[in-house]
């Protein structure tokens, strides 16, 4: 499988810089290095930049198993559950259940080191990264064509080649706060962030979310989006962002005691009547150093 | 996948055995859940239902409030049935369950409220929340649920709109959950359920409800089994990822988990369901968090 046309030169997952394989027909595995711009400040990767990863080892799973029918994200979860050990995180994806109108892709994130070789420690495997299920929709064939190519043999390697991250990669979205106690953030919705669909990608949904959240759970804590990890997202994709900005409400359901709490955010495309894009459960812990700091 | 809250919503001729048993309550009765259904906000929008739950003290559990496991089952059947009333006369599944539980301890009663904030062809999304009434509205839970459409066959779907069902009364006697449920007593990372014929639904296969309080359980004594958790009542279980993949038919069921890690109080807990008579196919994955209390 190759990805011909998808993503565009200038593009969010170019500069992501991501390795990508498929090793069977229902397995595959995505890495992007860890760099201080992908890192939140407990020095764990992104809760969005892993929902990245995975959102694209699944699709690119779904859309060989699926073929010649296409598919959308319907659903992802994901839960940072480890430290970051190595100078890599990799995505490790495989089906879980095909369905007549959908499928389920489990994947576990883990510490890889510059040769793809998972991360020791004490003679054993490190704990993972995080953990992280989706389901995708399945679209029948005649529904919009993808750019995305097939090929025939495995295993099949690419890369997410463009430019490189060269600051905070909200910056790169970019991702404007409009009002940080409310969680209200908005983002354009541009090529740079496109998915096949010509509407805003999936992992950068989750980044918004997660930075809404952030920023909300930051607030309410007496401190800013800093003081906060955002360890927990669940995803429910309703419909396309196509027209932008996009806008984010969020409710903080909990602050607790230990520092950790809850929030839902509502995603909306303001150029499209304000329509409902995407709701997402996020839980944050505080950014303290400690078991989550990367070794 | 859980037809569970189809016990909860199928019209008055469904879900009635030969023998004259009505299983269409069992849990709910147990649960002591009320639903209602009230206007939507928008014209010709889709139906909102509200429900609420008492907090027992059989249902409570070592966090103080209800068991998340009761919690769940109390989504998946008011999601389930607020998406069945959306995509009538069609009826639906649940196919997948993303809650995450900001409170453990709770007064009670419960309320909950559902809005569909999706309806497809072929799949409906509903957004659920829930506070604690006795704790001036705290919040406790929201939720998100995807339920898939599906023919309901000779099923036959009647109800009186707008559908009102009150609340259960007291159930002298009542048994903890995991009496309820029939799940076997244990420890470590394997937990069984009988599946009782009280535990099947209309179509004869496992509640939801089942699946989300072995899912709970399985999960804590998976938690409590690892070296200085402190044991089975120093947890309880809270978020809950549930992807429903396939109906249960045959038993016993066995929740087979994998500690993913501990962060802060907080393990991460894999959670696979499987059909043990049924060639043991996997029918559930998800995870729970269970958090020290």
């Amino acid at each position: 499988m190759g990805f011909s046309a998808y993503p565009p030169p200038d593009h969010l997952l170019g500069d992501m810089g991501m390795d990508a394989e498929l090793t069977t027909e229902e397995s595959g595995a995505v890495r992007t290095r860890v760099t201080p711009f992908v890192t939140t400040a407990d020095g764990g990767v992104r809760a969005g930049v892993l929902a990245t990863l995975v959102d694209i080892v699944g699709g690119a799973i779904a859309a060989r198993v699926l073929r010649p029918d296409w598919l959308a994200t319907a659903d992802l979860a994901i839960q940072r559950t480890g430290p970051v050990l190595g100078p890599w995180v990799e995505a490790r994806g495989s089906v879980v259940r095909r369905g007549r109108t959908t499928l389920v892709i489990e994947a576990l994130v883990v510490s890889v080191d510059d040769d793809g070789e998972e991360i020791e420690v004490d003679g054993g495997p490190a704990g993972p990264v995080a953990w992280a299920s989706m389901t995708f929709a399945v679209l029948p064939a005649r529904n919009p064509a993808s750019s995305i190519q097939m090929a025939g043999d495995l295993p099949v390697r690419w890369s997410f080649e463009g430019g490189s991250l060269d600051g905070p990669i909200l910056d790169a979205l970019p991702v404007e706060v409009l009002d940080g106690p409310a969680g209200r953030v908005s983002v354009p919705v541009r090529p740079y962030l496109h998915n096949s669909f010509s509407a805003i990608q999936g992992g950068a949904i989750a980044l918004v979310a997660e930075a809404a959240a952030a920023e909300a759970l930051g607030a309410s804590v007496g401190g800013d989006a800093s003081s906060v990890v955002v360890t927990d997202l669940q995803i429910a994709y309703l419909s396309l962002g196509r027209v932008g900005p996009v806008v984010t409400s969020t409710r903080v359901l909990s602050t607790g005691p230990d520092g950790h709490g809850s929030a839902v955010v509502e995603l909306r495309d303001t150029g499209a009547d304000d329509r409902l894009m995407t709701v997402v459960n996020a839980v944050g812990a505080p950014a303290d150093p400690g078991p989550g700091a990367r070794s | 996948m859980t037809t569970g809250e189809i016990d909860e919503g199928l019209g008055r001729e469904a879900g009635r055995e030969a023998d004259g048993a009505d299983r269409r309550h069992h849990v709910s009765e147990y649960l002591r859940l009320a639903r209602w259904e009230v206007p939507s906000d928008a014209e010709e929008g889709p139906p909102v239902v509200l429900g609420r739950a008492p907090v027992d003290d059989h249902l409570r559990g070592a966090g103080g409030g209800m068991r998340t496991g009761g919690l769940l089952t109390n989504l998946d059947s008011l999601g389930g049935f607020t998406s069945g009333l959306a995509v009538l006369p069609q009826w639906i599944v649940t196919t997948s369950l993303l809650a995450t539980v900001s409170d453990l301890r709770h007064v009670g009663p419960l309320r909950f409220r559902v809005d569909v904030v999706r309806r497809g062809r072929s799949s409906v999304v509903t957004a659920l929340d829930v506070v604690d009434e006795g704790a001036d509205d705290r919040h406790v839970a929201a939720a998100t649920m995807t339920c898939a459409v599906l023919d309901p066959g000779a099923m036959v779907l009647e109800f009186d709109r707008p559908v009102a069902v009150g609340m259960p009364p007291p159930q002298p006697g009542a048994v903890v959950p995991e009496e309820f449920f029939c799940i076997e007593p244990g420890e470590g990372p394997v937990t069984r359920l009988r599946l009782a014929d009280e535990l099947r639904n209309p179509w004869g296969i496992l509640h939801g409800g089942a699946v989300a309080m072995l899912a709970d359980e399985a999960a804590c004594r998976a938690a409590a089994a690892v070296p200085g958790a402190g044991g089975p009542a120093g947890v309880a279980a809270a978020d809950a990822v549930l992807h429903y993949l396939r109906p249960v038919k045959v038993g016993p069921v066995e929740a087979r988990c994998t500690v993913l890690g501990t962060r802060s109080g907080r393990t991460t807990v894999r959670v696979a369901i499987h059909d043990v008579g049924a060639e043991g196919r996997m029918t559930t994955l998800g995870t729970v968090t269970v958090l020290a209390v």
